[in-house]
């Protein structure tokens, strides 16, 4: 599988959170030579099975496909576009940004703009661009804007992917689809041999809102156990102490809600497969799908995976590829190991 | 020879070999006379038919704004200066091109989920922005990109919407792509000495030198011009639109233009049909700030095509007001009996 091109190809396309549509058939199409019985649901979560033993345990791994990014709230009588956020957008990296907006006859290409630095006042020149002082320009006078773009139309990053040196790839939206390609790559991997366990590899919807696909997909599976991978920071100037992981490997966090034994039997994994593992801590929440697949019926006991970002929700979030396949390793390595009697000493 | 290409060259002021180089392999399509300056423009020269002895210099800036590399840090981030004028907010999360191999990097920043509430109203400065390279060690990040490394923009080249054009470059490259289509238009009556300039963006230095050395009679500038005709601007400040036609000063920062020769190109404009507009403020300054008091003093005006974005990794232009340039000049070059 070329995981470049899936990435190249799926980060390519406009998601925001509850328009999934067409990433999930994206996502479905590159699954389903690895797995069986596709289904995208109501809530566009893409639902995946990898077939073990009739009777074998069911395992949701869970990656989010949408993204954060910007909707159309007004058009301005010089044809300029205003913008409300979708999810949470960094106002300060919009300035000169290329967009794509979603027309009702196809996508325009936009561009971010800002009252120019030497019209700012004194004080305006001390802060950032509000979101609300910023426009987009798709070339367009009002009356072919109002003919070809809707109040609530998307906007999202233009995408482009760009390889760094040291394996590095740069786009948009790697949050979180890079953990999709990873659970491909897993699903690849998982496809060649036999297992107890059956994986349910789901791409959900609507993290970057509150994680309410996974909570629904959840439900729905109602899986004996749960892996979420999401992306956490990578390391950046100024960040505050213990809040950001090496590129170079996966991270591991423990949060209370992040089942014990489960994360161990993770760490324990990595070490068997010689995959280096950072360790993150949570106080409570992790920001992640995990916080509610693990709330969801009476209980479902969940670790989380963590693929190291920088830059995160900007258009050139960076990661490295060959962290990405140690997740799917190991993932793949922790499903397999998956055996009757698993959950005897969850609670030991 | 389209735009695109110009666009896509790299040449911060200071290294416009690459994007030198290219326009002289055009020039020498149209003329043997080309040469290089020493302070770094190009200079052709096509004789006049009527009247060889009367010199009119057109010119144009090559270089580009961008970034140089400083140092390296022990992550292997590489720390920038700027290279002309560049506000650090539209550098944020931008892809640039850095050295003479051209390799991609990403101008990274915070994200927003560690951003304290002062970080989020706190403009970053130059020195808090950083290209990313995907090194992640100083001896590395060296090796790829060393001390004084050009850092050009990243922008995909995209016609777009009702006739607009976005792109890194912009300003100037229009004015360079519409002076080596007049030298396709060449001879005149008069000679034209086209002059692609260096080092604009750093304060007009290769045309101090440029006018210098050519002496013409007087010069017209191919410039793009800051537009400010969108978003919340108030409409005194909107100095120029996009897409209205190629912008006239009669004064900006650095250069009054002479009365008759303003008057001069007004009339040219409405003979021909030309898209004309008067720019409604005084704001900016270009080459024609360092041409107009070359040695005994040289009547100067500028032609420019309103940009919006301008200094930005994503300026937008209108097709129209291109075309309009391309006019104006022509039929300026064509007639230059406005002394009387």
């Amino acid at each position: 599988m070329d995981i470049e091109k899936f990435l190249r190809e799926i980060t390519a396309i406009s998601g925001l959170s509850g328009r999934e549509k067409l990433v999930a058939e994206y996502a479905r199409e590159s699954f389903l030579p690895y797995t069986d019985e596709a289904e995208i649901d109501d809530m566009y979560n893409m639902v995946v099975v990898h077939r073990g033993a009739e009777g074998g345990a069911r395992i949701m791994i869970c990656a989010h496909m949408d993204e954060i990014g910007m909707v159309v709230s007004k058009i301005e009588d010089d044809g300029s576009l205003r913008i409300w956020k979708s999810g949470g957008v960094d106002p300060r990296v919009l300035p000169a940004s290329r967009v794509i907006v979603k027309g009702e006859n196809g996508s325009l290409l936009g561009v971010v703009g800002a009252k120019a630095p030497h019209l700012l006042t004194p004080d305006e020149q001390k802060r950032n661009y509000s979101l609300d002082e910023l426009y987009v320009d798709v070339g367009l006078d009002k009356e072919s804007a109002e003919k070809q773009i809707r109040i609530g139309a998307e906007v999202t990053f233009e995408p482009i992917l760009t390889k760094l040196g040291n394996g590095c790839l740069a786009s948009k939206t790697m949050d979180d689809r890079a953990c999709v390609g990873m659970m491909l790559e897993c699903a690849e991997i998982l496809s060649k041999r036999k297992t107890w366990a059956n994986v349910y590899f789901t791409a959900s919807s609507q993290e970057e809102v509150g994680s309410k696909g996974a909570e629904t997909a959840a439900f729905r599976l109602n899986p004996d156990l749960a892996i979420a991978i999401d992306v956490t920071h990578g390391p950046v100037n100024g960040a505050p102490p213990d809040s950001t992981y090496p590129l170079n490997k996966l991270c591991l966090t423990k949060a209370p809600l992040i089942q014990k034994k489960l994360y161990e039997r993770i760490i324990e994994t990595a070490d068997k497969l010689h995959i280096g593992v950072s360790r993150g801590v949570s106080g409570g929440d992790t920001y992640t799908d995990s916080d509610n697949i693990q709330f969801a019926r009476d209980g479902i006991p969940t670790a989380l995976i963590e693929l190291p970002l920088k830059y995160m929700h900007t258009s050139v979030e960076t990661l490295s590829l060959s962290t990405l396949h140690d997740g799917a390793r190991l993932l793949a390595e922790f499903c397999s190991a998956i055996e009757a009697g698993w959950e005897e000493e969850l609670w030991s | 020879m389209e735009l695109k290409e110009l666009c896509l060259l790299r040449g911060i002021s200071g290294d416009e070999s690459e994007i030198r180089n290219y326009i002289k392999k055009e020039c020498l399509k149209y003329t043997e006379n080309v040469r290089i300056g020493r302070g770094g423009c190009l200079i052709a020269e096509i004789r006049g038919r009527k009247n060889p002895q009367k010199r009119v210099m057109l010119s144009a800036h090559m270089d580009e704004v961008g970034f140089a590399v400083t140092s390296a840090c022990e992550d292997g981030l590489l720390r920038i200066t700027a290279v002309g004028g560049i506000d650090s907010r539209v550098s944020v999360s931008k892809r640039v091109l850095v050295g003479s191999r051209a390799l991609p990097g990403v101008i990274g920043a915070m994200p927003i989920h560690l951003q304290s509430p002062e970080d989020r109203m706190r403009v970053m400065r130059l020195s808090d922005l950083f290209v990313d390279i995907g090194e992640s060690t100083k001896a590395g990040a060296e090796k790829a990109a060393p001390i004084n490394s050009s850092v050009t923009f990243d922008t995909p080249y995209t016609e777009f919407g009702a006739g607009f054009v976005c792109c890194k470059a912009l300003d100037d490259r229009v004015g360079c792509y519409n002076m080596l289509r007049l030298m396709e238009k060449a001879p005149f009556d008069d000679t034209v000495i086209f002059v692609f300039t260096s080092m604009e963006e750093v304060g007009l230095l290769g045309a101090r030198t440029a006018a210098y050395d050519v002496d013409p009679d007087e010069a017209i500038v191919l410039e793009t011009t800051a537009a400010n005709d969108i978003g919340m601007v108030d409409e005194t400040k909107q100095v120029c639109r996009a897409g209205k036609g190629v912008a006239l000063s009669f004064m900006d920062r650095r250069t009054i233009t002479p009365r008759a020769l303003f008057e001069h190109a007004l009339s040219v404009a409405e003979k021909n049909g030309i898209a004309l507009q008067v720019k409604s403020g005084t704001t900016g300054g270009n080459d024609a700030g360092a041409v107009h008091t070359s040695r005994r003093g040289i009547p100067t005006i500028t032609l420019s095509v309103p940009c919006r974005n301008i200094h930005s990794p994503a300026s937008v232009c209108a097709l129209s007001d291109i075309e309009a340039q391309y006019h104006e000049a022509e039929a300026l070059i064509s007639n230059t009996d406005w002394r009387n």
